[in-house]
């Protein structure tokens, strides 16, 4: 058997494993070099996996795990993500005696992540999730002397954990009706047995997967956990959280939950519509609340939902071109997201170096006039909230633009006039987030500064200008992101 | 040779290097050169148009985003080199009045370029796709105008703008994305679909079910008539306006307004003939119209604020360009595009006078102003001639656009045409009693000493009013360009004549 299109996840264990072994020997001054080599790891992985796409599925492990386009190009979201956080935290994290353990932790997180999207039976599907979880757990805990980050923790775990078993829960059912875990198996047989499917164990089955993938997803009402978490935990470990983890629920969902849609015709139009109202639930109470947040991290938590409640719509329609949507916004939202984090981390660092002991420092009051102090991240926010917004030429225009251009072709399509309302009801939304978006632009570009400007640390402007260039990038040249969207969806058989 | 394109590039790499700058006269002098070379190759296009033509001239085509059907396709026809000229005058010239600024005077001057980027993206691109980016460049750059420059409720102002207009442009994209996927695709063993403008337009005659039609022009037409502003969806434009610095103002009124114009043409009026039931919509056009000529009238004439008198003036004398495209007469359809060629020129000179006065006097009510032209002779002058321009004085540009499309609007929409008489009246009544109050009369003494304005604003004024003067004289340059387009629109809606009413 040739495992040449694992090496990435070997590459990514072996390192993990090798930090933390050598980080025990290492003195405090020599961990930092840890960040630059995990780095490298990431960006020998990304290297891989470009060198080897292709439309074919390969199958390893008895079917367990499943090397395709999607999987690819969800890898990539993971890796991407990652490459931007370590890269940030190799200045966040300078001079901290436990880097060791907390790249271990990250890199382990990746792992989890890429088995996710690789996953092709409930069981690695399972482990996948749990050792991201696990790991990521830890992470936003990793600031141990502070109690938000605690109760971030604290609060993730427990919600972690509960999703956890309502997933667990789901596809103990689904094991019961079908025998199988293996999910081609499990399909096959839903489409052989419609009837079955509809019955009420399996819906009950359907509705804790929906529940347990809408928890990771963050889609209202499971999204309690998101807004604390993001805010308490360390800034770059929120980017990880809001801009990689999250996408794990997607990409389960799409091998999941797409397919039964496409292979139980009693039930798609329950699942579409059940997703629709889910879609316009999150999208307009995340974007509501946004408005009135104070705390930039939460306010990026919430569009962070309002973004899940835009990916969603993928299920709305379930048609290649939604999902190509869906997974180009993922895409889009992992740069944009990912990078507005970081931002907040460089505002972070601007405060505490003015005031040791400052308090919330991701506070709207601290990014008065901070194209002034830092010009650089200020340009970096200001791409990336308007690339959030949808405004083009960006990778969040073009996600939503392939997305909504879906659902309205199936609207047309179908005539439905449901369908045509939630599209418009998702406009609607796009043009409300431009408020909250726009006052922090506000806030960076109009006020006046609050004191004076700093030297912005080399490590966090690499990831900004790396995450700036891939959100405009995709924005004006997106022909061979569309491409790998719409090859990703295929393989879904939609 | 991609003339457009490198027209549009230009700006955006003049933009580019005037944030870098470090000195604002280095800004400025970059603004002036980038922005200069656009125009002569405008200037250039112009000397090679053939007016004979209706078809787009110059056209280039590069693929863009091939699954998708987007390319960068950009061409002029009569309908878009006069207004791709008006910004290349235009711009140049609001670089030349603001020479003085001096807050941030990199970026200020990097964000006029920026919007001749778009303005210009607008008025020459040929694909929906490609036409939506530019149309929603436009914003950005304006939302920091005001927002960085601006009057004392600038924040509210500013936001209000964005989001109002970037509504419209949403709901617009709805309809585009229908027509888009209405439409045959081009290559049918591929399912090959394309964004093409001129394909998707001619595509719509062959959609089935009229309500269908009629969603899909409402939508547009929305997204239009909001950027132009029409009543009832004009209340962001004084907001914006009042707020907004001159040159800023300059650039809306004169420039972003005329985006909502340019779409009554290219795309309103190809698909009006085979809406679902044009009657109908050409009675609704007709009925937006006189309410934007008369309550931008009406309004303007109870304001004590000059500038946003002006403001509503424009209101108004965008109402003629929606009435002259609503009667689909040629001479009223080339005298409406006249008309947005002309407003362009004049209200710069209005909007600028507005700044030289608030700049030197340190107020713009009206009512504290008086005798001004004691102090500010040169002002005055120029002042003048861009308030008899704006009230239709013959010999001025206005008059001929204004002329043009009242005469001939009047043989398709008679009692329209008698309702707006009853605004020309007005028209000019607010125009005089603002001159005669804030301008002439006795001097207020309160004002204390005043200057007048500084060499370079008298210059950019002066071009323009002599520009007004020429164009009003001799139209027929730019008049030509538009009558073998406005010509071809009418042709299209020949079959309607029956239905007017």
């Amino acid at each position: 058997m040739n495992y040449t299109l694992l090496i990435p996840e070997i590459l990514l264990t072996i390192l993990a494993l090798v930090i933390i072994l050598f980080g025990l020997l290492m003195s405090d001054k020599d961990k930092n070099m840890l960040g630059y080599l995990s780095a490298a790891g990431i960006l020998a992985s990304i290297i891989a996996i470009l060198g080897t796409s292709g439309s074919a599925s390969f199958f390893y492990f008895y079917n367990s795990l499943v090397i395709d386009p999607l999987s690819q190009v969800f890898k990539l979201i993971f890796l991407t993500v990652s490459l931007l956080v370590v890269i940030a935290s190799i200045g966040y994290f300078k001079n901290n005696p436990h880097q060791d353990e907390y790249y271990t932790l990250l890199l382990l997180a990746l792992v989890g992540m890429m088995v996710v999207s690789s996953a092709n039976d409930l069981i690695s599907l399972f482990v996948g999730f749990e050792l991201a979880s696990m790991s990521t757990y830890v992470l936003a805990g990793f600031e141990k002397k502070n109690s938000l980050s605690l109760e971030a923790a604290l609060k993730y775990f427990i919600i972690g954990s509960l999703s956890s078993a309502l997933l667990l829960f789901g596809m103990s059912l689904v094991y019961g009706i079908t025998g199988s875990t293996n999910i081609p198996v499990i399909i096959d047989y839903f489409r052989a047995n419609p009837l079955l499917a509809a019955s009420s164990l399996g819906v009950i089955g359907i509705i804790f997967l929906v529940a347990g993938f809408g928890f990771k997803m963050a889609l209202v009402p499971f999204h309690m956990w998101a807004p604390d978490t993001y805010e308490g935990s360390p800034t770059v470990v929120s980017s990880l959280l809001a801009a990689g983890s999250k996408k794990m629920g997607f990409v389960a969902a799409f091998r999941l939950l797409v397919l039964f849609a496409v292979a139980v015709v009693p039930l798609r139009l329950d699942i579409q519509m059940a997703f629709g109202v889910l879609a316009v639930i999150t999208m307009t109470y995340g974007n509501i609340v946004a408005i009135s947040q104070r705390s930039i991290k939460r306010m990026l938590a919430y569009s962070s939902i309002a973004q899940a409640g835009y990916i969603s719509l993928a299920f709305v329609v379930t048609t290649q071109m939604s999902v190509a949507g869906g997974v180009l916004l993922a895409l889009g939202h992992a740069l944009m997201k990912g990078g507005a984090f970081i931002a907040v981390a460089v505002v972070a660092y601007m405060v505490l170096s003015d005031n040791k002991n400052a308090k919330n420092t991701d506070d709207l009051e601290n990014f008065a006039g901070l194209s002034k102090r830092a010009p650089i991240t200020a340009f970096s926010l200001l791409v990336f909230l308007l690339a959030l917004a949808g405004i083009p030429p960006s990778a969040g225009f073009i996600g939503k633009f392939v997305l909504f251009y879906a659902v309205i072709i199936e609207a047309v399509a179908r005539a439905s006039s449901w369908l045509l309302l939630v599209v418009i009801i998702a406009i609607l939304n796009s043009a409300l987030s431009i408020y909250y978006y726009a006052r922090v632009i506000k806030y960076m570009y109009v006020l006046p500064p609050t004191g004076d400007k700093i030297k912005e640390p080399t490590p966090y402007v690499v990831a900004l200008v790396l995450a700036v260039i891939g959100t405009i990038g995709i924005g004006i040249y997106p022909e061979p992101f569309i491409q790998m969207a719409m090859n990703a969806a295929h393989v879904l058989g939609v | 040779m991609a003339l457009i394109s490198l027209m549009i590039a230009i700006p955006l790499i003049g933009a580019i290097i005037t944030f870098l700058t470090r000195t604002r006269q280095q800004a400025r002098a970059i603004a002036l050169i980038s922005s200069g070379i656009s125009l002569i190759i405008s200037l250039f296009l112009l000397s090679r148009f053939s007016s004979s033509i209706s078809a787009p001239q110059f056209l280039e085509s590069t693929q863009w985003i091939a699954s998708l059907g987007v390319n960068l396709k950009f061409g002029v026809d009569g309908i878009g080199l006069p207004l791709v000229l008006l910004s290349n005058i235009v711009i140049p010239l609001t670089v030349v009045f603001a020479w003085g600024e001096t807050k941030q005077a990199n970026q200020f001057y990097g964000l006029i370029l920026l919007e001749q980027v778009g303005v210009l993206g607008v008025f020459t691109s040929l694909d929906f796709f490609v036409f939506y980016i530019f149309w929603e460049i436009v914003l950005i750059p304006m939302y920091f105008l005001i927002s960085l420059w601006g009057g004392p409720r600038k924040d509210y102002s500013a936001i209000k703008f964005f989001i109002y207009t970037h509504v419209a442009s949403l709901v617009m994209l709805l309809a585009i994305f229908t027509l888009y996927f209405m439409a045959p695709p081009v290559d049918p063993f591929t399912g090959q679909r394309t964004f093409d403008m001129f394909y998707l337009l001619n595509s719509y005659q062959i959609i089935a079910s009229p309500i269908l039609k009629d969603a899909i022009f409402l939508a547009l037409l929305f997204g239009f008539i909001v950027k132009m502003p029409a009543v009832p969806f004009h209340t962001w434009l004084p907001d914006a306006h009042v707020e907004a610095p001159t040159a800023g103002s300059v650039i809306l009124a004169a420039l972003l307004l005329k985006m909502g114009g340019y779409g009554l043409f290219r795309i309103i009026l190809p698909i009006l003939p085979f809406s679902g039931s044009p009657g109908k919509l050409i009675t609704l056009m007709a009925i937006i119209a006189i309410l934007s000529i008369l309550w931008g009238t009406f309004l303007a004439l109870a304001q004590r604020d000059l500038k946003k008198m002006v403001a509503y003036s424009s209101i108004s004398h965008m109402g003629y360009v929606m009435l002259g495209a609503a009667a689909l007469i040629p001479l009223s359809v080339s005298g409406a595009m006249f008309q947005m060629f002309s407003h362009g020129l004049i209200t710069c000179v209005l909007f600028m006078s507005c700044g030289v006065i608030q700049h030197s006097a340190g107020t713009r009510i009206i009512g504290n102003l008086g005798g001004i032209a004691k102090h500010m002779p040169k002002l005055a002058f120029l002042m003048m001639a861009g308030f008899l321009a704006s009230l239709g004085l013959p010999a001025m540009s206005g008059f001929v656009a204004e002329f043009l499309v009242l005469v001939n609007s009047y043989i398709t929409l008679p009692t329209f045409v008698i309702l707006a008489l009853f605004g020309i009246v007005f028209t000019a009544g607010y125009h005089l009693w603002a001159m005669q109050r804030a301008v002439f009369g006795t001097y207020n003494e309160k004002l204390g000493h005043i200057h007048d304005g500084a060499g370079y604003e008298i210059a950019a004024m002066a071009i323009l009013v002599l520009l007004i003067i020429f164009f009003g004289l001799n139209p027929s340059p730019v008049l030509n360009m538009m009558t073998t387009n406005a010509n071809q629109l009418v042709a299209l809606a020949a079959g309607l004549k029956g239905v007017i009413t």
